[in-house]
């Protein structure tokens, strides 16, 4: 089966492999490999790769800026940061990583393993995304709500008027 | 086949015993299909630590929001650029070492080396800043409380009744205005006003809700200051009251976990650069460097998520 003739060319006879764990350049078609797309890479498209993630940085931190025209509806940001960094992701992964220019081997790898993880978060959300349909009366005695929040909120403005006419109070002391 | 290559490397070596001859299945290195592997696992390992954040945290009846917390975007978007930066210097080491640029490979692996510490450093700075503000995880709680309710009254309570803190409240309370900084004047009357009203057997619910916006106001999303000059626990560090963060705690224990995880596999990757840094980064190295690459491309992988789900969400 993996009889193959390169086995007795020069370029794979380093006599006995030892280590299993020996440098990647013991095997043949690491050189091979490099030199058949050695097209790929460059300081142009490594700068080019960088700008387009900073620039994408930028944008994604954009929605925390006062100019961001969505504020009131945080899903569209929540959308537009995912978009951005799967787009950074995929730029890191083709281009850093090589990944563009590898077999087809790289999708055996990445393929089950994204799965597999979107299947795991997908599982969690009955019992874990959903855990606060139901709870008993000793956690919903301690757990925070939105009202809780609204209190605080309350609370705050309160304070600062209170601050304010102290202030207002104090000038003619 | 295996016969012909044993007796390949019998020829060759006449004192070992027969070997195998290894022949790549994939077109790829056994080195970078064992990272390719390791990375696959470490794809899912992560992922189901982002996967249990976003369902804990959309779960969750209320979440804080990044200010609640003290996380600030700009100090994460800046850790978010040293690792891109990284990155493209660890990718250009590589470029380096395969044209034979021994001395510029190493220019560009301790320039990565120097950026991960600084990510670290970055790192740090952040964590300290959340201890400080008693954020951390800790069962059942630390010094975060979930709402204002009496609980949380007999908590702050409990405080200010310590030996210690009753002793430096009088210290406090005996010393002349003119002592003190302005802030502290202010403070001062705050702290009385506090004390009086968890010991209020007639206190309401909004008085709590006061009290904690007293010892640490939830700053407002839009503002970029903290609310009226910093709470309690800002003005006397000593204090250490408890706080409330409506969902804090879970917050915490996501936080710490993911960016916890996240520093460990950064620690690792500075490990692997500082030995690579003992070589000569030659062509002979590339496949070395290649490996230490892929690994650290995915740990910047994993910031690139960590950033906008943690700190813009």
């Amino acid at each position: 089966m993996s009889a193959t003739p390169s086995g007795h060319s020069p370029a794979n006879v380093h006599g006995p492999v030892t280590s299993p764990g020996a440098l990647p350049e013991d095997v043949g078609s690491e050189t091979a490999d490099h030199h058949a797309d050695g097209g790929h890479g460059g300081l142009g498209q490594y700068l080019a790769v960088f700008v387009a993630l900073c620039f994408l940085t930028t944008m994604s931190f954009f929605t925390y800026s006062p100019y961001w025209p969505w504020r009131d509806e945080p899903q569209v940001g929540w959308a537009f940061m995912m978009a951005v960094s799967c787009t950074k992701a995929l730029l890191v992964v083709l281009f850093f990583m090589h990944v563009l220019w590898e077999a087809n081997w790289k999708y055996v790898l990445t393929i089950p393993a994204a799965m597999m993880a979107i299947f795991l978060a997908i599982m969690l959300i009955p019992d874990i995304g959903l855990r606060n349909r139901m709870v008993s009366q000793e956690r919903a005695l301690h757990m925070a709500r939105g009202s809780d929040l609204l209190l605080l909120e309350q609370a705050a403005a309160a304070g600062e008027n209170a601050d304010a006419s102290h202030e207002t109070g104090s000038h003619g002391h | 086949m295996n016969a012909s290559a044993a007796s390949l490397g019998h020829d060759s070596h006449g004192h070992h015993g027969p070997v195998l001859q290894y022949q790549p299945g994939l077109p790829l290195s056994r080195g970078k299909l064992i990272m390719w592997l390791f990375l696959s696992t470490e794809i899912m390992f992560f992922a189901a630590l982002l996967g249990s954040y976003v369902v804990l945290r959309f779960g969750a009846a209320v979440w804080p929001k990044p200010h609640h917390v003290h996380l600030s975007e700009p100090i994460g978007a800046i850790n978010t650029f040293v690792l891109i930066c990284s990155s493209v210097t660890v990718v250009l080491a590589l470029e380096a070492a395969r044209a034979n640029k021994k001395s510029l490979a190493k220019t560009w692996m301790l320039l990565t080396l120097l950026l991960g510490s600084l990510f670290l450093g970055i790192k740090a700075y952040e964590y300290a800043a959340k201890f400080s503000h008693g954020i951390y995880p800790s069962a059942p709680r630390g010094m975060v409380y979930e709402r204002p309710d009496l609980y949380y009254g007999s908590a702050v309570r409990a405080r200010l009744s310590e030996p210690v803190i009753i002793e430096r409240m009088k210290e406090l309370f005996t010393k002349p205005e003119a002592e003190l900084r302005p802030e502290e004047v202010t403070g001062r009357q705050r702290l009385k006003q506090v004390r009086d009203m968890v010991n209020d057997p007639s206190q309401q619910a909004f008085d709590l809700a006061v009290v904690a916006d007293q010892i640490m106001p939830l700053p407002a999303e839009s503002a970029d200051g903290h609310g009226h000059g910093g709470g309690l626990n800002d003005t006397f560090s000593w204090l250490k009251l408890p706080v409330v963060i409506p969902g804090g705690n879970m917050w915490a224990s996501t936080y710490f976990l993911l960016t916890g995880f996240h520093a460990v596999h950064v620690i690792v990757g500075l490990i692997v650069f500082a030995i690579l840094l003992l070589y000569e980064l030659g062509p002979k190295r590339a496949g070395m460097i290649e490996n230490a690459g892929l690994y650290w491309h995915f740990v910047d992988l994993v910031w690139i998520f960590l950033f906008p789900l943690l700190y813009l969400f």
